[in-house]
């Protein structure tokens, strides 16, 4: 039944896109880690000197 | 100084304003015309079909004008400075809405006023509309009053001749749907029945949004 | 701690709700087994009026305590919101296509979440077209407000419309369909909650980093 092609595709869809959003925070996520890290490694660095 | 005072000041300085600039009145007016002319020639010069899309094409050529009348509102007042002077003044911010709502309420039912008459005769309906001209005041009231607002918001934005139609259009999608029914049923010279079941939906419509408007306008324009 | 705790119970509604929809769920008769598309597709609608509820209350408030609390939650809950409604405006027309033989109908559900999505989608250009942060937060909360307040305006106004068009879609449902969509819908707004945690964490983030590099500013002017 082809029919099954669009129950298919429909969940395809949506798996897709919420796996999708989830790694697109992940990655936003370490993205900002790594920013705060730096900018608070700057700050130690200020405050001993 | 009573409110209405106030408010009635408002509309006259942007009425005076208007004439003496001539700045937008007329190059709406003429756009207008222009939507209903160009719809025309989208649909074929079929009689039937002309008579099917006639509403439609009416309500579109209002919307697309009055999103041009409506950046106007606060576009002059951005640019002068003149929203903050209006704003030093001890005026209540909801003074302001409705000072607002009434210039461009009257602008616009002006230009429908000039406008509808030309398109009736253009596509060969009957002129003497009553029930038309209380639709399109109570839809044009609609419009506006979520318009001023967004207006004024669209108006502190980058972008700003697109922001106001992107904000605008959704929210009156209702009376638009609702207008061009009821106009399309006064046009065939349909009963009252249905008629009235669109009127209440535009009248809940303006009726919600007027009060709304008026309530949140205040943070839309604080500093 | 408590949100391990809420992702095991998502993914154990996930798996669950999977099971129903495909296993214990009786095929439907006239549509066959594309029917199934139904449960995450009304699911996935649920959770994205949900979201818009969410901005909707956050945007009074925020507009009301003006804590800025209010308006991280409110943003995070639009941007999942447009996620969802997308969701949904794909999944409608590849359910509609088997089952109704059109890809598009112009019915007051599925129109209404065009227009909830066309308003989701101004709220976040508002933001972001802002010409500051806090004004950009205010219009919103104000957009987020009306265009709530609009929803059953709207649905009302095209239900009136459509009647001569296409009758609505939902026929009434067994039991078994019924456990399947509740389930559905529990395990979508249990991932709606744990992604907007997310999200929320990335806003106080991303604020943190402008207060650090704001401050960093501070101390050390650049010498240009």
């Amino acid at each position: 039944m082809d029919n099954l092609n669009y129950l298919f595709a429909a969940y395809t869809v949506i798996w897709v896109a919420v796996f999708g959003y989830v790694f697109f925070l992940h990655l936003k996520h370490r993205r900002l880690q790594r920013q705060i890290e730096l900018l608070e490694a700057e700050k130690d660095k200020q405050q001993t000197n | 100084m009573k409110d209405y005072v106030k408010i009635i000041a408002i509309v006259w300085k942007d009425i005076i304003s208007e004439i003496r600039s001539k700045e937008i009145g007329g190059s709406v007016l003429v756009f207008c015309l222009l939507v209903v002319v160009i719809f025309n020639f989208a649909f074929q010069s079929d009689e039937a079909a002309i008579g099917l899309v006639a509403p439609g094409i009416l309500w579109v050529s209002f919307t697309f004008a009055g999103v041009l009348g409506l950046n106007h509102i606060f576009a002059a007042e951005k640019e002068n400075s003149c929203l903050e002077g209006l704003m030093l003044c001890p005026v209540e911010r909801h003074v302001i809405y409705w000072g607002k709502l009434i210039g461009s309420l009257i602008f616009m039912l002006v230009v429908e006023a000039i406008i509808t008459p030309i398109f009736l005769a253009l596509y060969n309906l009957p002129i003497l509309l009553p029930g038309l001209a209380l639709i399109i005041v109570l839809a044009t009231l609609g419009f506006v009053s979520v318009g001023t607002l967004f207006s004024a918001m669209a108006a502190n934005t980058r972008a700003r001749e697109i922001m106001l139609p992107v904000l605008f259009l959704p929210i009156v999608i209702p009376v638009i749907i609702a207008a061009v029914k009821a106009t399309g049923l006064i046009l065939d010279g349909e009963p009252w029945g249905e008629l009235w079941t669109w009127l209440q939906i535009i009248i809940a419509f303006d009726v919600i949004f007027l009060v709304i408007s008026a309530l949140v306008f205040e943070f839309v324009i604080e500093e | 701690m408590r949100y391990n705790a809420l992702f095991g119970l998502g993914l154990a509604l996930m798996v669950v709700a999977l099971y129903l929809v495909f296993i214990y769920a009786p095929t439907e008769k006239t549509m066959g087994d594309t029917q199934r598309i139904f449960y995450f597709h009304v699911a996935i609608a649920w959770v994205a009026f949900l979201a818009f509820f969410v901005v909707f209350v956050c945007s009074i408030l925020y507009l009301w305590k003006r804590a800025i609390k209010w308006d991280i939650i409110a943003r995070s809950s639009a941007g999942l919101g447009v996620l969802f409604t997308t969701l949904v405006l794909i999944t409608g027309p590849i359910w509609a296509r088997p089952a109704w033989g059109v890809w598009w109908t112009w019915d007051p559900r599925l129109t209404a979440t065009l227009v909830l999505w066309f308003t989701y989608i101004a709220y976040l250009l508002v933001r972001s077209y802002a010409v500051e942060e806090s004004r950009g937060a205010r219009f919103a909360a104000v957009l987020g407000i009306v265009a709530f307040v609009n929803v059953p305006i709207v649905y009302l106004s095209i239900h009136l419309w459509q009647t001569h068009h296409p009758p609505e879609l939902v026929s009434d449902l067994g039991t078994s369909m019924l456990v399947t969509l509740l389930v559905s819908i529990a395990a979508f707004t249990v991932l709606y909650i744990l992604l907007l945690v997310r999200s929320i964490s990335l806003v106080k983030m991303e604020m943190q980093i402008k207060r650090l590099a704001q401050e960093d500013a501070r101390l050390n002017p650049r010498k240009e």
